[in-house]
């Protein structure tokens, strides 16, 4: 069943322009959603993979720890969320192993940033979340980049993937201010499976990820499966 | 005469008939179901499934992909329906409860896939047919004429863009009857067809369980197991799990399952099997 499909939905084999990027960001599907709690983060993923209309796979986690207190979720195309997943983590390692101490955040934020925009005319298609505490002060720390490195840090929330536009609806909705680690839990939970029950791309299950200070909480909700 | 013109009569009646004129302008299809305006185009350019282009002269393709699961198949007991209840807009989920088996009469179904808006309105046409036709003939309509007279309907706008992938079923003087009818004219009987996106997903469900001799809670099961995996699978597909059984003396809506539930459900069957 299928309404008639805004004309800026172009396929991918279409001229090299702004219209082709949102489809190719949107050819695997999935969704990614960081909030931040008092003196915690969140950062949740839904597990679909697919190939368009195909679900291939639905344990394929896109949200990956990088260091003890430090996640990054790479939602988009899934050759680049792993080839940008590999790249980080070995300018990681040669960081940690120059400066002898473990990356902070906003450090983080800086090191993809640059690495998305080292390929400005021939970009990942990821538009990465970055959920983390810093090693030292243990701040709270939230950010998202578009796929060309654009970096926001909000206060509150960020989201990326297919249903972000469902996902700041609900984010906007149900966040509030200095949230305990598992009301944090709650609400970007609630916020995902009901974004991506209104998104036929992603969904398919959802892993979140609550950073406290001394712990890291991964609970896998079970959603709907269609 | 003279007393009709003294009264009026003349203008007051012209006034009442100057309604109809009225009707036909605002009214266009009321009468006649297939009478629907064209765009005020030129010919060439009147055939309207292609005339859409975007900014720089491309043609926009209208990606009427049926994002659906729709099925129906033949048994010694009858024909059994399964539906899907997923509508979207690209990737937007519009609606996870949409009824896609249209109940044209209390034995006949039809089923939706495609465009909603020219499903609904065709098989609500069909069925306004279908009755005439019994109020005419005083017997009911039979598979093969109710669905011939919606392929005729739908041939008469080949090639303007319609979308509909439809399924006509029934139990009529011959036996069961099922029929495949789509925008293109396409009008084919058969003993089992899948139709949507999803389709793929649920004919190798059903092919593989499928027998002529099944008993009538088989069948059901198969049907409803065939929508589940093309929901699992497709991502256009989903929602609420209809089954309908068509038997001698009409149809029954034998379930209507969300398909969460069934995941959850077949899930522990396997475990425990």
């Amino acid at each position: 069943m299928v309404y008639p499909v805004h004309p800026d939905y172009t396929t991918i084999t279409s001229v090299y322009n702004a219209d082709y990027v949102k489809s190719i960001l949107a050819y695997n599907g999935g969704s990614v959603v960081a909030m931040k709690g008092k003196n915690c983060v969140a950062i949740a993923t839904d597990l679909r993979f697919g190939v368009q209309a195909q679900t291939i796979t639905t344990d394929f986690e896109r949200v990956f720890e990088v260091g003890p207190h430090l996640y990054i979720g790479l939602p988009g195309l899934v050759t680049d969320t792993q080839t940008v997943l590999q790249r980080l983590k070995f300018r990681i390692k040669m960081y940690e192993m120059r400066e002898g101490r473990k990356v902070k955040p906003r450090t983080l934020m800086a090191m993809v940033q640059n690495l998305l925009y080292e390929r400005r005319f021939g970009p990942y298609f990821v538009e990465p979340v970055i959920a983390g505490l810093d090693p030292v002060t243990k701040d709270p720390y939230i950010c998202a980049l578009d796929l060309i490195g654009c970096p926001c840090e909000p206060a509150d929330f960020v989201v990326s993937g297919t249903s972000s536009e469902s996902l700041y609806g609900m984010c906007e909705t149900t966040w509030r201010e200095d949230l305990e680690p598992d009301d944090l839990f709650e609400c970007i939970g609630q916020s995902l499976i009901n974004a991506f029950d209104r998104d036929a791309l992603s969904g398919w299950g959802a892993v979140v990820h609550v950073i406290e200070e001394d712990k890291v909480t991964t609970r896998h909700i079970k959603s709907r499966m269609d | 005469m003279a007393l009709q013109a003294l009264h009026g009569v003349d203008y007051h009646c012209k006034k009442a008939n100057g309604l109809e004129d009225d009707e036909n302008v605002y009214l266009g299809n009321m009468s006649n179901q297939c009478q629907l305006y064209m765009p005020p185009l030129s010919k060439a350019e009147s055939q309207v499934g292609e005339f859409l282009v975007d900014e720089c002269g491309r043609k926009i393709k209208l990606n009427f992909a049926h994002g659906t699961t729709t099925l129906g198949f033949k048994f010694n007991g009858g024909v059994v329906m399964a539906v899907d209840s997923r509508a979207t807009s690209g990737q937007y989920i519009g609606s996870n409860n949409v009824k896609k088996v249209i109940e044209i009469n209390p034995y006949l179904l039809g089923t939706m896939a495609g465009g909603a808006a020219d499903c609904t309105y065709w098989e609500r046409v069909l069925a306004k047919q279908c009755r005439l036709y019994e109020l005419r003939n005083r017997e009911r309509i039979s598979v093969a004429a109710a669905s011939k007279l919606l392929a005729n309907m739908v041939y008469q706008y080949k090639g303007y863009g319609l979308s509909m992938g439809v399924m006509i079923a029934g139990w009529d003087k011959k036996g069961p009857g099922l029929y495949y009818v789509d925008n293109d004219g396409n009008r084919m009987p058969g003993n089992s067809f899948s139709v949507g996106s999803g389709s793929i997903y649920a004919y190798g469900v059903l092919d593989s369980g499928y027998r002529w001799d099944l008993s009538d809670t088989e069948a059901q099961e198969l049907g409803r197991r065939a929508i589940y995996h093309a929901t699992f699978r497709d991502a256009y597909s989903g929602g609420v799990v209809r089954v309908y059984h068509i038997k001698k003396d009409g149809w029954v809506k034998i379930s209507e399952q969300d398909c969460k539930a069934l995941h959850y459900k077949y899930a522990e069957e396997t475990k425990t099997a």
